[in-house]
């Protein structure tokens, strides 16, 4: 069988992938207490000194602005760069985002979709705890820490639920290709797959895309454009319909990726806001939280697309009739949505920290 | 097999670079820092010689410093230091829970846990000119330590407060016996520009502390024969 070549090849995919999705986060946000962390070298370090620089003129723009009252475009411009700068560290969604990516089969252009959405989502949390607590209620530090804690507490359970949820529906379908590479079925029809046991949820959500996977005599040699239109923007591009947009799963799971990420807003958003308000340039900390956003989007942006693209390579090397390569595939999806779930138990168990507010 | 179309070759990039960047994230666990303290340190000594206590004060940069007192009212101007006790309070108990950042070695072994919590004697100065707020505590030796060399490490490991020494006096001895000499290091890193300190005038902002081969910490090293 031609797919047992590509098996070894789409193993190693599958086991590298999800071994650097846990380094990364590893890396990203290791363990707490007095360690010495190794020093900062190379990229890393250039990129931790930039997002300290652009952090730092935040402060020095919301100051001139103040004093010579102009329109603060040097203040939008740094938070725009700080923005990129500041997602590319810990924090931001990067990983869940980019495991939601990975288990599920999302086009590219909803992958861009939910990065944005959940950066916005993360400006509009900070806007609104420093609008309500500290303008309207006029809350001290430790009540806007305390805030942010709670929020936390909740992003973080939600990304739970949302690994949870993904991990049960990634493991029907991880079981289901199991079962049928041990029994495979002859000219399968569109009936013969439900009997199968795929399940409500694993034909609802690969559509009629995948309906060429399931019966081994299908022909697989169309143009592989034409399979995927929208995956990746090099792929053959339509314009974005609609259910495009909404994904196999509806905008439930997308909203709930949203939610979840963009809960927890970025604590130097809220630090720069309350600077602002104490400066009496609250609506400066508002455009310049936004355009933060933006920056930030960017960046999430980026690390989906790399997630996008992974999983379209691993699913064409991997698309093979009933094959192993299925299997590996779904295997794959279970393990990113196991690391969803992973990425959501340590935020909240405190092992992994996102970021600090400070001595509060 | 059409494994040279463009979109495998796309696609085997964005491999190459999800793996790279998690490379490149790996030696670092760190978030910028969001918070610039500038030290000044007085080691306290007991009669009979032994450095009993560390008294620390740190000046906070005016972001933090704004953040910090957000819904305070005002006296005269400026905050009083009743208005901010509640604010030091928690400050010191946030302290508590990374060691007060300050770690001590002596005759070159790291002392485990040697300060015990700061009593009532802590309190936070509001400078209204430069709109800094600055705190000051002391720590006692849980056992006063007598030792020919002690070295005094401050440093936040997460690096999310950005600790350097003040350029005046950042480290005195107080009551210390006659021969006992004072140094301090400051380590200064490449990687952050000079433009950063043109930006803020107000700050004596520390020199980072990551970089290749820099030690981490603000020392303060005390050897008495």
């Amino acid at each position: 069988m031609r797919c047992t070549d590509r098996l070894p090849l789409v193993g190693a995919f599958a086991v590298i992938v999800l071994i650097g999705g846990a380094a990364h986060a590893w890396a990203q946000f290791g363990p707490l207490g007095g360690l010495r962390p190794p020093p900062a070298t190379g990229i890393a370090g250039w990129l931790l000194a930039q997002q300290a620089y652009f952090y730092r003129a935040l402060a020095a723009m919301i100051r001139a602005a103040k004093a010579d009252g102009t329109a603060p475009w040097g203040l939008l411009g740094i938070s725009f760069v700080y923005g990129i700068f500041h997602a590319a560290g810990p924090g931001h969604g990067k990983a869940v985002i980019s495991s939601y990516l990975l288990a599920n089969e999302e086009t590219w252009r909803r992958g861009i979709a939910l990065s944005f959405a959940s950066a916005v989502l993360q400006s509009l949390t900070a806007i609104a705890i420093v609008g309500v607590a500290a303008v309207l209620l006029g809350a001290t530090a430790k009540l806007l820490g305390d805030t942010v804690r709670v929020i936390e507490i909740v992003s973080y359970g939600l990304i739970v639920l949302l690994g949870a949820r993904l991990l049960w529906i990634k493991g029907r379908s991880f079981l289901a290709a199991l079962r049928k590479v041990r029994a495979p079925a002859p000219a399968a029809t569109k009936h013969g797959q439900e009997r199968e046991g795929h399940g409500h949820d694993y034909a609802q959500e690969h559509a009629h895309r995948h309906v060429h996977n399931h019966t081994p005599d299908h022909i697989h040699d169309h143009a592989y454009d034409d399979e995927e239109p929208d995956v990746l923007p090099w792929g053959h591009a339509h314009g974005p319909e609609p259910q495009d947009l909404a994904g196999p799963q509806g905008w439930r799971h997308g909203l709930a990726a949203i939610v979840s990420v963009g809960l927890r807003p970025c604590s130097g958003a809220i630090i720069v806001l309350v600077f602002a308000l104490a400066q009496g340039l609250f609506w400066a900390g508002i455009a310049s939280t936004f355009v933060m956003g933006l920056g930030t989007a960017i960046t999430v942006a980026a690390a989906a697309t790399l997630a996008v693209g992974a999983r379209s390579l691993a699913k064409r090397l991997a698309e093979k009739p009933a094959g192993y390569g299925s299997v590996l595939l779904r295997g794959l999806e279970f393990g990113a949505a196991g690391l969803v779930l992973t990425f959501g138990v340590l935020l909240l168990s405190g092992y992994m920290a996102s970021e600090r507010m400070g001595l509060f | 097999m059409h494994f040279f179309r463009l979109r495998y070759v796309l696609e085997s990039l964005c491999v190459v670079a999800a793996l790279t960047t998690t490379g490149a994230t790996r030696d670092t666990a760190l978030a910028h820092p969001h918070v610039w303290a500038t030290i000044r340190s007085e080691l306290i000594y007991a009669p009979d010689g032994a450095v009993s206590a560390v008294r620390h004060s740190w000046t906070f940069d005016d972001m933090f410093s704004a953040f910090a007192t957000t819904g305070l009212p005002k006296t005269n101007g400026t905050f009083t230091r009743q208005t901010l006790q509640p604010v030091a309070q928690v400050n010191i108990e946030s302290l508590k829970e990374y060691a007060y950042f300050t770690y001590a070695k002596a005759d070159g072994k790291r002392l485990t846990d040697p300060f015990t919590d700061p009593t009532g004697d802590y309190w936070l100065d509001y400078d209204p000119k430069t709109t800094v707020l600055t705190l000051h505590f002391t720590l006692p030796f849980r056992h006063p330590v007598k030792a020919k060399s002690l070295q005094i490490e401050v440093y936040d490991p997460e690096f999310f407060i950005d600790f350097g020494f003040a350029k005046q006096k950042p480290a005195t001895l107080v009551g210390a016996p006659p021969r006992c000499s004072l140094t301090t290091d400051k380590p200064t890193d490449a990687n952050f520009p000079a433009e950063f300190f043109r930006l803020d005038q107000n700050l004596v902002t520390s020199e980072a502390n990551i970089g290749l081969g820099a030690s981490f910490a603000n020392k303060i090293m005390v050897t008495c024969p």
